[in-house]
């Protein structure tokens, strides 16, 4: 088995935007000739290695291609060119309760979510006890998702995502959800998943908790790589470059 | 394609989690919880038997149970349809996240709907038995009845491919679902569900030639096969009076429905390929 988990080599995406936002046969109809269609290079020519067991933290502005590129990774989109190669099995993080169903029970979202992220049905059912536990929502788990507070919801999707034996976790801004025990406990187990030999992707506006929990940080910039390397180091140009830039 | 398949089956779990999600979800809030998919058929039965019996009296006997056969399928059929055109953009948010087959998402609705055609078509055959106590005669369910799983696998076919491209469109165009409601409400009208084949047969058979085109171009739809091919399947053969004639009941026209099957899984591959082709834009939706 190669020792990185996500190797990644010249990734190009490209997104075409169309301007009359065709959503209907009319506007499609009405509007195929003048149409303008503008693309947006996303990301142009990226090229990351990451290895077991690390961490790295993306950084970069808002529209840098962070959220692309995760997704990529997570398989969401195809790439326009390039290659990315992914040994081994990925839980995105999902956004505050993306994969649930408000009118289903925690309990049942919890055993669906599992299999989303590719559990078989028994694996999730033995592990159900654990991750209730860990969400601390025994007395609402069988009450539907609709009822839950947002803090609630971050609670159970983290715990889901954290008990799939993922290999590379990926996370998108969620970790700051939750009261200060939770997140407290979230740490830890994000350290523990790490000891264990898992990797974690990340993008993180606060930049204390990248400096925090990174190995390795890569800076975005207009979808290209400006810099990459020591924490340290990159977010330090990052909040230098940045201030210039603004 | 063989590579899609292979994908979709490595997923299968979630695809029966889906099934069962749809199948818990839909009577999640009401009482009566799963008897409520069986009252449409059952209130449309008793209806049309009240129609028949006193405003279109035509003395032969009972067509409920002719209407039913065939109104079952279309209703399965119609659905099927309408639930699969919504279901990836309801899960949009889902489908921008997390990788998985996106074709587990209109098929979950199809397979739901198809777990209550089947319980529906058990419920129809306690029916027929019930009016059989009450009105002795020949025994209502029929050997041919052994044919039944074919008809409803080419049924499965045809929906599933239909559903397939239209799900697929109605990510991009949210038209499709209004364009469909309206074919759907014609189709209806030009599947023989309120009426029979026979009189499709001897209404064309009048026309010459041309009545001879429109009786092909009306089977070319393959749920009107379909239709007659219930009633012939679960029910015996019925006399039909048609203005003061009786009509003779024809046998089921096997040529007829390979043509149907064959469309069908035509549909079928023809609508995988569609989705396949289409599915990695869904989240680049505009």
């Amino acid at each position: 088995m190669s020792d990185s988990i996500v190797s990644i080599r010249d990734l190009h995406k490209t997104f075409l935007l169309s301007h009359s936002g065709s959503g209907s046969l009319k506007t499609a109809m009405l509007w195929w000739r003048k149409r303008r269609i503008e693309r947006l290079e996303v990301l142009r020519g990226i090229d990351i290695e990451i290895k077991r067991g690390e961490t790295v933290a993306l950084v970069g502005r808002n529209g840098a291609g962070k959220s692309t590129l995760l997704a990529l990774i997570a398989r969401v989109y195809k790439p326009t060119s390039g290659e990315i190669r992914v040994n081994g099995r990925v839980a995105p993080l999902l956004e505050l309760g993306a994969g649930f169903h408000p009118d289903l029970s925690g309990r049942e979202n919890v055993f669906f979510n599992g299999v989303i992220l590719g559990l078989t049905r028994k694996q999730i059912l033995e592990r159900t006890d654990a991750i209730i536990d860990f969400a601390e929502l025994h007395r609402h788990i069988d009450a539907p998702v609709r009822s839950y507070s947002s803090g609630m919801l971050a609670r159970l999707g983290f715990a889901v995502a954290v008990h799939v034996d993922a290999e590379l976790l990926i996370v998108d801004e969620v970790l700051a959800v939750g009261d200060y025990a939770f997140e407290a406990k979230c740490f830890a187990r994000i350290n523990e998943f790490r000891a264990a030999g898992g990797s974690i992707l990340f993008v993180s506006h606060n930049l204390d908790q990248a400096r925090m929990l990174a190995d390795r940080c890569v800076w975005l910039h207009h979808g290209v790589i400006e810099r990459e390397g020591k924490p340290d180091e990159v977010l330090d140009a990052y909040m230098h470059g940045d201030a210039e830039v603004l | 394609m063989w590579a899609e398949l292979k994908e979709l089956w490595r997923f299968r779990e979630l695809l029966i989690s889906l099934t069962e999600r749809e199948l818990r979800i839909r009577y999640k809030n009401s009482a009566l919880g799963f008897l409520w998919s069986l009252v449409n058929p059952l209130v449309t039965a008793l209806v049309m038997s009240i129609v028949f019996k006193y405003f279109l009296s035509q003395g032969v006997g009972s067509y409920t149970l002719y209407v039913l056969a065939a109104y079952i399928p279309y209703a399965f059929f119609q659905f099927a349809l309408m639930d699969s055109a919504q279901s990836i953009l309801v899960s949009l948010p889902m489908v921008r996240k997390v990788y998985f087959p996106r074709e587990v998402l209109p098929l979950a609705q199809i397979f739901a709907n198809f777990i209550h055609l089947v319980l529906a078509l058990g419920v129809f055959v306690v029916i027929s038995i019930l009016v059989w106590l009450r009105t002795p005669g020949e025994f209502p369910i029929r050997p041919t009845v052994v044919i039944l799983p074919l008809v409803l696998l080419v049924n499965l076919a045809l929906a599933t491919g239909l559903s397939l491209i239209i799900s697929a469109l109605n990510t991009f165009y949210e038209d499709v679902k209004y364009i469909m409601g309206a074919v759907l409400y014609i189709m209806f009208f030009l599947t023989p569900v309120m009426y029979f084949s026979e009189n499709v047969r001897h209404a064309t058979s009048q026309m010459g030639p041309r009545g001879d085109l429109l009786y092909i171009l009306y089977h070319l739809n393959p749920m009107a096969t379909l239709c007659t091919t219930y009633k012939k399947v679960l029910l015996a053969p019925t006399p039909v009076r048609m203005g003061g004639e009786t009509l003779q009941p024809l046998d089921l026209d096997w040529g007829v429905f390979g043509i149907a099957a064959l469309m069908s899984f035509g549909i079928l591959i023809l609508g995988y390929h569609v989705f396949n082709r289409m599915k990695w834009r869904f989240v680049e939706r505009p």
